[in-house]
């Protein structure tokens, strides 16, 4: 074990440092860190400190499925599962990297529509790692044609969507920001 | 607009297309996959294009660049018609990662 260690790469140990700051400053639990870093967990820890100025947050992660299933969420996590599922058939990044730039693309987009990210990259990673226990899975809309985040061994035929279907009440959550409408004259001009 | 002038407008748009693209590629090519909708041979071909290469691709009178999207719901969302605009980006954007992208025979 110790000799393991001395032969370890400094530059490869930077290279892990470097890359779990960027996770700890994405939002990623320690958990996360843990799984995916081969660093020590009191590395981690003092890491995690130095850039959040804070603990980690204690106890266990979100460790159900439903939560993806419900409205709000699962239109996140089906934006982010699409844009991983993209990479990894169309491009030759996977795991970790994968993670990060399905995430980075998913910030982007909400941000664009001037909301929250609901899904944070802990609930991203959990997410993944849900479908590779098969325990998710994604489902083709009859209504779009999208793909959305669903269990695995539902029925899926007929699936609609919860965006080709909105609840009554979607979206309409207390903490909900009122949407600037741009929707009106420019569309009547069209 | 007469002739000429329509190819110099077509020729500018290829070079800011071409330029916009070699940038993405070399950037991030795993992210510029999604943003071009393009597959890796593609990504290969526009990461290795010389600057003399971009200029004579870019100087053709045809547009180099095609509409994406065929889809007709995907089209719509994009222009906005219903409800709120933001969800309606949000599902584009679901139903844009699971087109096909394009790539070279």
């Amino acid at each position: 074990m110790a000799a393991a260690m001395r032969t370890r790469s400094i530059v490869s140990e930077g290279k892990e440092i470097q890359l779990a700051g960027e996770l700890v400053r994405m939002g990623a639990r320690l958990q996360l860190l843990e799984a995916e870093i081969g660093l020590s967990r009191e590395k981690l820890l003092r890491l995690y400190k130095e850039v959040k100025g804070e603990s980690p947050p204690k106890g266990m992660l979100p460790f159900s499925t439903d939560w993806f299933i419900t409205w709000q969420p699962n239109v996140h996590a089906s934006l982010f599962m699409s844009f991983y599922r993209f990479f990894l058939d169309h491009t030759a990044v996977r795991g970790l990297d994968a993670l990060i730039k399905s995430y980075r693309l998913y910030q982007e987009h909400v941000a664009l529509n001037d909301s929250e990210p609901v899904l944070t990259l802990t609930r991203a990673w959990t997410l993944v790692r849900f479908f590779d226990a098969k325990m998710l899975q994604l489902t083709r809309c009859d209504g779009c044609g999208g793909n959305f985040v669903a269990h695995a061994y539902d029925l899926t035929q007929n699936y609609i969507c919860g965006l080709c279907h909105v609840p009554a009440r979607a979206g309409k959550s207390r903490r909900a920001v009122p949407v600037q409408r741009t929707v009106g004259p420019v569309a009547a001009i069209v | 607009m007469n002739t000429a002038e329509l190819h110099n407008e077509v020729r500018e748009v290829n070079l800011a297309y071409l330029m916009l693209a070699q940038h993405l590629v070399r950037r991030d090519r795993d992210t510029a996959a999604f943003r071009l909708g393009i597959g890796n041979d593609l990504a290969d071909l526009l990461e290795r294009l010389t600057p003399g290469q971009v200029l004579r691709m870019a100087s053709s009178p045809m547009l180099l660049c095609r509409f994406r999207f065929e889809d007709r719901m995907l089209a719509e969302l994009l222009c906005d018609h219903e409800r709120e605009a933001g969800m309606s980006r949000l599902h584009a954007a679901i139903l844009a990662a699971g087109q096909p992208v394009e790539t070279l025979a």
